[in-house]
C-alpha cells in the first residue's frame, strides 16, 4: 500500500468511525474498500486523423455538406456529437423537411433533395404536387420516415467516402500551417484531426465559438419544440406528431440543452397525466429553432430576404415565410407571390476567418430573415454548397472566400444543386 | 268593430311603424326594432282593410276625385325612386347606422365592382375591383365572391354570377357545394340527435355563421379568406376552354389590416386521381393563358372596425 493510500485508509477510518457512532448501517457501507485509480493529467489521444474537410455536426446541412465533400474527392471526417446522423430531421423528429419548391416550381434540389426523395421512395410515401398551390407553405414539407432517413444518410456517407465519429465533439482548435488541428472528446475517446477546412454545422456555430469570432445571440431565443404522440400508434413518414413548445430552449451548451429536455418532458408527462392517454412516441430532445448565428462576411436582412434579393455571390435559394415563433405562438408572413430569397457565400463565412465556412441556421442574418432561412431545405442547399466551397478550397489550397464562384457553381450543378436564378 | 275603434287602431299602429322605422334607421340593427317594425306592418294592412270596408262611402267619394289619381301616381313614382335607389338616395341611405346583417349591398360601375359586407355595427368591409382593359361592362365577366374560413372552408358567398355561373366558375361551384353539402349533414345530424347546437352554435369549427369567423375573438383569433373567382364572358373573347382565375386575400380576424390587395393565386384544376369526389384545387398560373387576366386591374379589401361610440 502506497504512502497516500495509507493516509487515505486511516483518514477514512476516523471518518467512518465517526458515522458509525452515528449510524451503523452508514458506517457499514462506507467502511468497504474502494480502489482509487491513477488519474491522468493528460488526456492520451487515441485517435488521429489527417483529413481535408472536417465537418463538425451530422445534423440536416452537415449530412448534405460531408457526403458533398466527400462525392467532390476531398477526404472528409464527420464528427457528430449524437448517435445517429440527420439531427433535427430525426433527433428532433421534424422529419418532414422544407421546403424544396416556391411557386409552382422546384427551387432547392441537389444532395438533400436525393435523400430525401429517396427516403420517401423507399418508404412509400407520398411527394407533394409542386404545380399545385398549398393552402398552408407547410404543405409541401415532405413526410419523411426519420428512421429510415437517418440510416440512408449514414449510407450515402459511406458511399461518399465519409469517416463518422458519433458521440465527439471539439474541445479546442487552433490554427496550423496547413490549416487546423481539432482536438475532439467523445466518452472513453479522444482525437486529433490534422484538417485544412472545417464547415461548421453544428446549428450554433460551436467551432466558430471556440475559435472566438463574433457570433450573434437574442436575449430571448425563439421556443424549442419537444415531439411525442399520445393516444394513438405513431405512423413515421406519414403524419406530423402532438409538440409542445419549450419555452428559452437554448441548444448553446450541454448545460441548456439539458434543461430545455427537462423542461420539456415535464411538460409532456403534465400532459400526459392530465389526458389520460398512452404516450406512444417521444423524440430524444428538443427540436431547437434558434441559439447562435455567426456575424459573417456579410449580413442577411429581412429585407434582403422579403425582396428575393440575388446576392451577387449567392450560391442556393431559400424559401419559407418570415417564420418568429414567439411564447404567443407563430404568425407567418408569407413571401409575395414570385419571391425567391437566395443565400450568399460571404454569410457563411465568419468575419475576417480563413478556413472554415458555416451551413444551417446559424448563418449570418438577422433574427427576421434567420426566421425563414433556419428551415430544412434551405440548410441543406447551404450544406451542399459548403461542401463544395470547403472542397474546392481545400484542394487549391486557399480560402473558400476565394475560390471563384463559378467554380463553386459548376461544381454545385454537377452535383445536382439549383443555382440560384435558375430554377 | 265600431268605426272609431278601428279608425284609433289604424292610427295607433301607424305610429309604431313610423316611429320604429325611423329607429330601424338612426340604430344599429337590432332584430328586435326589425321584426316589430315587420310584424306590426301585417297587423297594419290588416287595420287597413278593414278600415276601408268601414269607410266604404267616403271613399267612394275620393276615387271621383282627380286629387286621389295624383297622389297615386305621386306615391308610385316615390316608391320606384327609392326602389331604384339613385345617387341621392343612396347617399340618403349610407347615413343609416343599420349595418348590420341585412346589409350586404353589390355596384357595379363603368369602373368597377364595389361589394360591402357588415357582419356587425363595428366591422365594415368593403371589397372595390378595379376593372382591367378586358373588362367589357355590356358583358359582364361571370364572378364569384366568397369567404373561406382558416381550414378554407366556404362559409359564405358574397357575390354569386348570374345562373350560378353556367359551370364557368368551378372552383367557386365546388367550395359551395362542400359548403351546402356539410351544412346538409349538420341539419340531418342535428335532426337526429336533437341536438340544437350541432348548427348553429358559434364554435369556430362547426358554425355556418360567417360573423363566428370574420368577428376577432380576443381568445382565438384566427384567419378568414376573401376568394375571387373570374372569367370572361363569352360574349367578349372568353373562351369555353380557357381557365378562370383566383385571387385572394388573407385577413386576420383579431387584427386586420385596414387595405390589403388581392393577390393572383392560380387557376383551378380538377385533380384527376381522386375516384369518390370531384375534386378541384388551385395551380400555380405560369403562362399567359387566360384573357381572364385582363379583367381585373387590381382588387382592394377594406376593412374598417368602426369603434362603437
Amino acid at each position: 500500500m502506497s504512502e497516500k493510500d495509507s493516509k487515505t485508509d486511516r483518514r477514512d477510518f476516523l471518518q467512518n468511525s465517526f458515522l458509525g457512532a452515528a449510524g451503523a448501517g452508514l458506517a457499514v457501507a462506507s467502511t468497504t474498500h474502494v480502489a482509487i485509480a491513477e488519474e491522468k493529467t493528460t488526456p492520451k489521444t487515441d485517435h488521429t486523423n489527417e483529413v481535408d474537410v472536417l465537418v463538425v455536426g451530422g445534423g440536416t446541412a452537415g449530412v448534405i455538406a460531408a457526403i458533398q465533400a466527400g462525392r467532390a474527392g476531398a477526404k472528409t471526417l464527420l464528427v457528430e456529437r449524437g448517435s445517429q446522423l440527420g439531427g433535427t430531421t430525426t433527433t428532433g423528429g421534424v422529419a418532414f423537411p422544407g421546403l424544396f419548391d416556391a411557386w409552382g416550381k422546384q427551387v432547392i434540389a441537389g444532395i438533400g433533395w436525393e435523400l430525401v426523395k429517396e427516403s420517401v421512395e423507399m418508404d412509400g410515401g407520398d411527394f407533394p404536387d409542386f404545380a399545385k398551390v398549398p393552402q398552408r407553405h407547410w404543405h409541401n414539407q415532405l413526410y419523411t420516415n426519420q428512421f429510415l432517413y437517418a440510416i440512408l444518410a449514414e449510407e450515402k456517407c459511406e458511399q461518399a467516402g465519409v469517416s463518422i465519429a458519433y458521440y465527439e465533439f471539439p474541445r479546442s482548435v487552433a490554427k496550423t500551417e496547413t490549416g487546423w488541428e481539432v482536438d475532439c472528446v467523445g466518452f472513453g475517446t479522444t482525437r486529433r484531426v490534422h484538417c485544412k477546412q472545417i464547415i461548421d454545422c453544428t446549428g450554433g456555430a460551436e467551432v466558430v465559438g471556440l475559435l472566438g469570432f463574433p457570433r450573434l445571440r437574442e436575449e430571448e431565443r425563439q421556443p424549442g419544440s419537444f415531439l411525442f404522440k399520445l393516444g394513438e400508434a405513431h405512423a413515421p413518414g406519414r403524419e406530423q406528431v402532438h409538440r409542445v413548445y419549450v419555452h428559452g430552449a437554448d441548444s448553446t451548451s450541454s448545460v441548456t440543452a439539458t434543461e430545455a429536455n427537462l423542461t420539456g418532458r415535464k411538460t409532456i408527462l403534465a400532459k400526459l397525466r392530465k389526458e389520460k392517454k398512452r404516450l406512444m412516441h417521444l423524440q430524444p430532445e428538443t427540436g431547437f429553432r434558434e441559439s447562435f448565428r455567426i456575424e459573417g462576411e456579410t449580413i442577411v436582412s429581412v429585407n434582403d430576404y422579403t425582396s428575393g434579393r440575388v446576392f451577387e455571390d449567392a450560391i442556393c435559394n431559400a424559401f419559407y415565410p418570415v417564420d418568429l415563433h414567439t411564447k404567443q405562438g407563430v404568425k407567418p408572413k408569407p413571401l409575395k407571390p414570385g419571391t425567391v430569397p437566395t443565400i450568399p457565400l460571404r454569410a457563411l463565412i465568419p468575419k475576417g476567418s480563413r478556413n472554415i465556412i458555416v451551413a444551417g441556421r446559424c448563418v449570418s442574418s438577422d433574427r427576421l430573415a434567420n426566421s425563414g432561412l433556419r428551415v430544412q431545405a434551405s440548410c441543406m442547399a447551404m450544406g451542399q454548397a459548403a461542401g463544395v466551397a470547403a472542397t474546392l478550397a481545400a484542394q487549391s489550397g486557399t480560402t473558400p472566400l476565394e475560390v471563384p464562384l463559378e467554380g463553386i457553381h459548376r461544381l454545385l450543378a454537377e452535383h445536382g444543386a439549383i443555382l440560384p436564378g435558375k430554377a | 268593430m265600431k268605426r272609431h275603434w278601428v279608425s284609433l287602431l289604424t292610427a295607433s299602429t301607424f305610429l309604431v311603424l313610423a316611429v320604429s322605422g325611423v329607429l330601424a334607421f338612426v340604430r344599429p340593427f337590432s332584430l328586435g326594432i326589425v321584426g316589430l317594425h315587420s310584424l306590426m306592418g301585417f297587423v297594419f294592412i290588416a287595420l287597413v282593410a278593414l278600415h276601408i270596408g268601414k269607410n266604404k262611402g267616403h271613399l267612394n267619394r275620393y276615387v271621383r276625385r282627380r286629387s286621389l289619381w295624383i297622389i297615386l301616381l305621386l306615391t308610385t313614382l316615390l316608391t320606384v325612386i327609392l326602389v331604384w335607389q339613385p345617387a341621392p338616395v343612396k347617399a340618403l341611405l349610407g347615413l343609416s347606422k343599420n349595418l348590420g346583417p341585412a346589409v350586404d349591398r353589390f355596384e357595379v360601375t363603368e369602373e368597377g365592382i364595389t361589394y360591402f359586407y357588415h357582419p356587425a355595427p363595428d366591422y365594415r368591409l368593403k371589397l372595390s375591383i378595379r376593372t382591367g382593359s378586358g373588362f367589357d361592362p355590356d358583358n359582364p365577366p361571370h364572378l364569384a365572391v366568397w369567404l373561406e374560413n382558416a381550414s378554407f372552408y366556404h362559409i359564405k358567398t358574397l357575390h354569386e354570377p348570374e345562373g350560378d355561373g353556367g359551370g364557368q366558375l368551378p372552383y367557386w361551384s365546388f367550395k359551395r357545394d362542400g359548403w351546402e353539402e356539410a351544412k346538409r349533414e349538420a341539419e340531418a345530424a342535428e335532426q337526429s340527435d336533437g341536438d340544437v347546437d350541432a348548427v348553429s352554435a358559434p364554435t369556430q369549427n362547426s358554425s355556418f355563421d360567417p360573423g363566428d369567423y370574420l368577428l376577432p375573438n380576443p381568445e382565438s383569433p384566427m384567419t378568414y379568406q376573401v376568394m375571387i373567382e373570374i372569367k370572361a364572358a363569352a360574349e367578349s373573347g372568353g373562351a369555353e376552354d380557357a381557365p378562370s382565375l383566383i385571387y385572394k386575400v388573407e385577413i386576420d380576424n383579431a387584427d386586420p389590416y385596414v387595405y390589403q390587395l388581392f393577390e393572383l393565386v392560380g387557376y383551378p384544376k380538377k385533380i384527376e386521381d381522386t375516384e369518390e369526389k370531384e375534386e378541384w384545387a388551385i395551380y400555380y398560373y405560369d403562362e399567359p393563358m387566360s384573357p381572364a387576366l385582363e379583367l381585373i386591374d387590381s382588387a382592394l379589401l377594406t376593412i374598417e372596425r368602426v369603434p362603437e361610440n
